[in-house]
């Protein structure tokens, strides 16, 4: 035997009321490799991180740090432990300047010179270059990480653990950090816990993945014994349709090569469209484009770079300093109440707490939300209809839940985003916008989401697809639309559409 | 228990106590009828307390909305001629558009000026206080034409027996109709909230703002009514009091509000913003007042009463929020010790 590994858990358990979100979990992480964490969303990979740097205080089990037990109460003794976390969403305080933003959390003295040379150390050393004076509120999103990834390896831990890293950054930019980090193992012998959903990830860059289902773990193996295949069926327990940029596969209801989509009618127009942020930044400049009736538009993009904005305008939650909208021909004032809809809007929202449903109300509250008047008579909810239409629609949609009555908030996130879709399909819009609508769901879910958009466009509805997820825009979108700092940086088919070139556009290239 | 404690602390038997407040709240004979005629502004506030709070709204102004229409129904009362009926529905509704009318510029702050509502429904309660104190003082507007110098010069004028609200006996316990006129608008405001779409759009725009307005909600004008009918309800209950002979004699006089709009807002709060339970708790905080006066003979001081209604707010409110420290202290624990 070796040394012992950097970090292992030993029957860790962690219930949130009923449900064991980790249940018995042992997982070993070594010095020196870049350790998967794979799992779908709800298989317990972030409680299980959340434990490692005591953020969650697990009911039973122990954690090891170099062979000797430890408890881990909060963030700081994780620290001092030697364990750092590069968070999804990132904490950093915009209008300071990279260097504050290092030392953030030091006690003591500031030294600006001496956070500034460890800076510029970390930045040569590992290939993350970035000015420490900048101010973090004009760095792009990658440079962003590179922040937050300085300011976790200052504390010189031993184990670093990234949580779905890439899911911020262009193919190039995600290329560039698995590059820092296999210099981060291999130079100095720390390991790096690497959690995502993506196969593909998993694959090129670990060295081991742990494969996470329903709490446990169900698989622990060496990547270059494994393929995308088996590494699905561990995830899902049972053989999944891999999604493939390559080839899409064949569509039900004979869409797919569509010459004739030239012709139809388009459904959606922008036409120069420009959104200013209070402050004056554009955030959406000189934006044209339209969509067609039976198609469905991929909008590609690194995240923030105006694909919220879209989604806001078009439901009707902001309005546009200049240029025009149009539904199937007529311009529509998106500042007025309840336009967006009565113009036969639908929109998927990318956060649907934030604007798709009230947690709090009742999953029949929440699907008679597009058409409540259509529900009620003389001002009066027709109780029975409301009743009638949400058990026909939990049923369409298999969405599990107790009932009609069960509050939003006991649902889960994949069953959540059923009861969006349910509402906003049946609705019988002209335009749906699906904004990022597989995030957070499980492979099965994805699966089901992705065939319903397709039914959807079968039926003649034009879909604006807003994803960060290339591969998604890629298996579903006829057309692609590159957008990058509010601008269109491309427009192509989907037949003259590669990786790299959308890559390309994603990063501010012209095309 | 801790109110017990305080009273033995103070020098009296704290059963003593009980039995006085139990006696004089509904135990002795006729002293139900009492305790109703409190009873009924205190659940109008309530309720209009949680019409606001379903938009979203932090309305802590019913006592001086409710200043401001009992000011309004007594201005009503001395300028308006005709049948007594017709006068007294005049003055109910002049003491809704006076409380409506206090609330509505709270309200109209916050949606066209983004003024907090918290702010400005609290500082307008010294505003209505002092301008109900300035019309009390000029015969022109409220004060009593006839009001004699000495103690009683700051009243306004009675109103005239066929103006004021019937009191029915019923078994032996004397209350004003309006008890039932207040438990019918309990009820319709209860089934409008959960029954209409009025209440159903209500409460989108007072759970998830950005969702009412994806759905053509307008937050604002939703807000505005619900301001309007809270304020309206707490008008309602001034001019109730005015004219139900339970408080002041049928005149507005100095301080005639006696925490009712206060006191209606923890009635809100305890009943869980819940209409059903706004007329059972209403019911024990209007015991609690009608019930002091019987302390008296205890020889304790009436104010200890208020004390014993703090305590009582807060043993209601006190036992969810250690539970959940207890359990989130106990989980904390038993996971230090397993791992």
């Amino acid at each position: 035997m070796g040394p012992p590994p950097a970090v292992c858990t030993r029957l860790l358990s962690k219930n949130f009321g009923a449900v064991a979100a980790c249940d018995a979990v042992d997982i070993e992480i070594h010095r020196g490799e870049i350790h998967g964490i794979l799992g779908e969303n709800g298989a317990g990979k972030s409680t299980l991180m959340k434990m490692l740097i005591g953020l969650v205080v697990p009911d039973s089990g122990s954690i090891l740090v170099d062979g000797s037990s430890v408890q881990i109460p909060d963030p700081v003794v994780a620290a001092s432990l030697g364990i750092g976390m590069v968070h999804q969403h990132f904490s950093l305080v915009e209008a300071l300047t990279v260097w504050e933003n290092v030392a953030l959390g030091d006690e003591g003295r500031l030294s600006r010179t001496a956070v500034r040379s460890a800076v510029g150390d970390l930045s040569e050393r590992y290939g993350l270059h970035v000015d420490p004076d900048a101010r973090v509120a004009d760095l792009p999103v990658g440079l962003r990480q590179r922040v937050e990834i300085i300011k976790c390896l200052r504390r010189e831990p031993s184990i670093l653990i990234f949580d779905e890293p890439t899911s911020v950054l262009t193919p190039e930019e995600s290329d560039e950090l698995f590059r820092s980090l296999r210099g981060v193992v291999e130079q100095e012998g720390r390991s790096v816990a690497l959690v995502s959903h993506k196969l593909t990830e998993m694959l090129e860059v670990t060295d081991r993945v742990t494969i996470m289902r329903n709490g446990t773990v169900v698989e622990c193996c060496v990547t270059a014994e494994t393929d995308a295949g088996a590494l699905a069926r561990a995830m899902v327990g049972r053989d999944v349709r891999l999604r493939s940029a390559e080839q899409a596969p064949p569509v039900p209801g004979g869409y797919g090569v569509r010459s004739g989509s030239a012709e139809r009618p388009p459904v959606l127009e922008f036409r120069h469209v420009e959104v200013r942020e209070s402050g004056g930044s554009m955030e959406l400049d000189d934006l044209t484009f339209d969509l067609r009736a039976g198609e469905i538009l991929g909008v590609a993009g690194v995240e923030g770079n105006g694909q919220r904005v879209i989604a806001d305008l078009l439901s009707g939650l902001r309005s546009q300093s200049r240029g025009e909208i149009a539904v199937s021909g007529v311009t529509v004032d998106v500042s007025r109440h309840g336009a967006t809809i009565e113009a036969g809007i639908a929109v998927i929202p990318e956060d649907r707490h934030d604007s798709g449903i009230v947690l709090e109300m009742t999953v029949a509250e929440n699907l008679m939300l597009s058409d409540p008047s259509g529900l009620s008579s003389r001002g009066v909810i027709d109780r029975a209809g409301v009743d009638e239409m949400s058990r026909d629609l939990i049923d369409r949609f298999a969405i599990m839940c107790t009932g009609p009555d069960a509050p939003m908030w006991t649902l889960s996130g994949g069953n959540q985003q059923r009861v969006v879709l349910a509402r906003e399909i049946t609705a019988a819009p002209k335009v749906l916008v699906a904004a990022q609508p597989t995030r957070g769901l499980d492979v099965g879910a994805i699966e089901y989401v992705t065939d319903q958009l397709r039914q959807v466009a079968a039926s003649g509805v034009g879909i604006l697809l807003m994803s960060s997820e290339l591969d998604e825009i890629l298996e579903l979108a006829d057309r692609i639309v590159v957008i990058y700092r509010g601008r269109m940086t491309g427009e192509m088919t989907r037949s003259a559409a590669s990786r790299e070139k959308i890559g390309l556009l994603m990063g501010g290239d012209q095309l | 228990m801790i109110s017990g404690l305080m009273v033995e602390a103070v020098g009296f038997e704290w059963t003593a106590v009980g039995e006085a407040l139990l006696n004089g709240s509904v135990l002795k004979p006729g002293r139900w009828g009492g305790t109703i005629g409190v009873t009924i502004p205190l659940a109008m506030v309530a309720i209009g307390t949680i019409i606001s709070t379903k938009a979203g709204l932090v309305n802590i102004g019913q006592e001086g909305q409710l200043v401001v229409g009992a000011a309004f129904a007594t201005f009503a009362s001395t300028r308006v001629p005709g049948p007594g009926p017709f006068v007294l529905l005049l003055i109910l509704l002049a003491g809704v558009v006076g409380g409506s009318l206090w609330s509505g510029i709270a309200g109209g702050l916050r949606y066209w000026r983004k003024v907090p509502e918290v702010l400005t429904t609290l500082l307008l309660v010294a505003v209505a206080s002092n301008l109900v104190g300035y019309g009390l003082k000029n015969p022109w507007l409220l004060l009593d034409p006839e009001a004699k110098v000495g103690n009683r010069n700051l009243v306004s004028e009675q109103l005239p027996p066929d103006t004021r609200m019937p009191r029915i006996t019923l078994w032996g316990n004397e209350f004003p109709v309006s008890a039932f006129l207040a438990v019918a608008l309990i009820l319709l405001v209860g089934w409008m909230l959960n029954r209409t779409l009025w209440g159903y759009r209500l409460t989108v725009v007072g759970k998830n703002r950005r969702v009412a307005q994806r759905f053509g909600i307008s937050e604002s004008a939703q807000g505005m009514i619900a301001m309007l009918a809270s304020g309206g309800f707490a008008g309602l209950a001034g001019a109730l009091m005015l004219t139900g002979g339970d408080f002041a004699n049928y005149r507005l006089v100095p301080g005639f509000s006696v925490n009712i709009g206060w006191i209606g807002l923890l009635v809100a709060l305890v009943a869980n913003n819940r209409a059903s339970a706004v007329i059972p708790m209403a019911f024990v905080f209007a015991g609690l007042r009608t019930g002091s006066g019987f302390l008296a003979s205890t020889g304790i001081e009436r104010r200890v009463t208020d004390v014993v209604q703090g305590l009582m707010v807060l043993a209601l409110l006190l036992p969810p929020a250690i539970m959940f420290i207890r359990e989130r202290r106990r989980a904390l624990a038993s996971a230090r010790s397993r791992v």
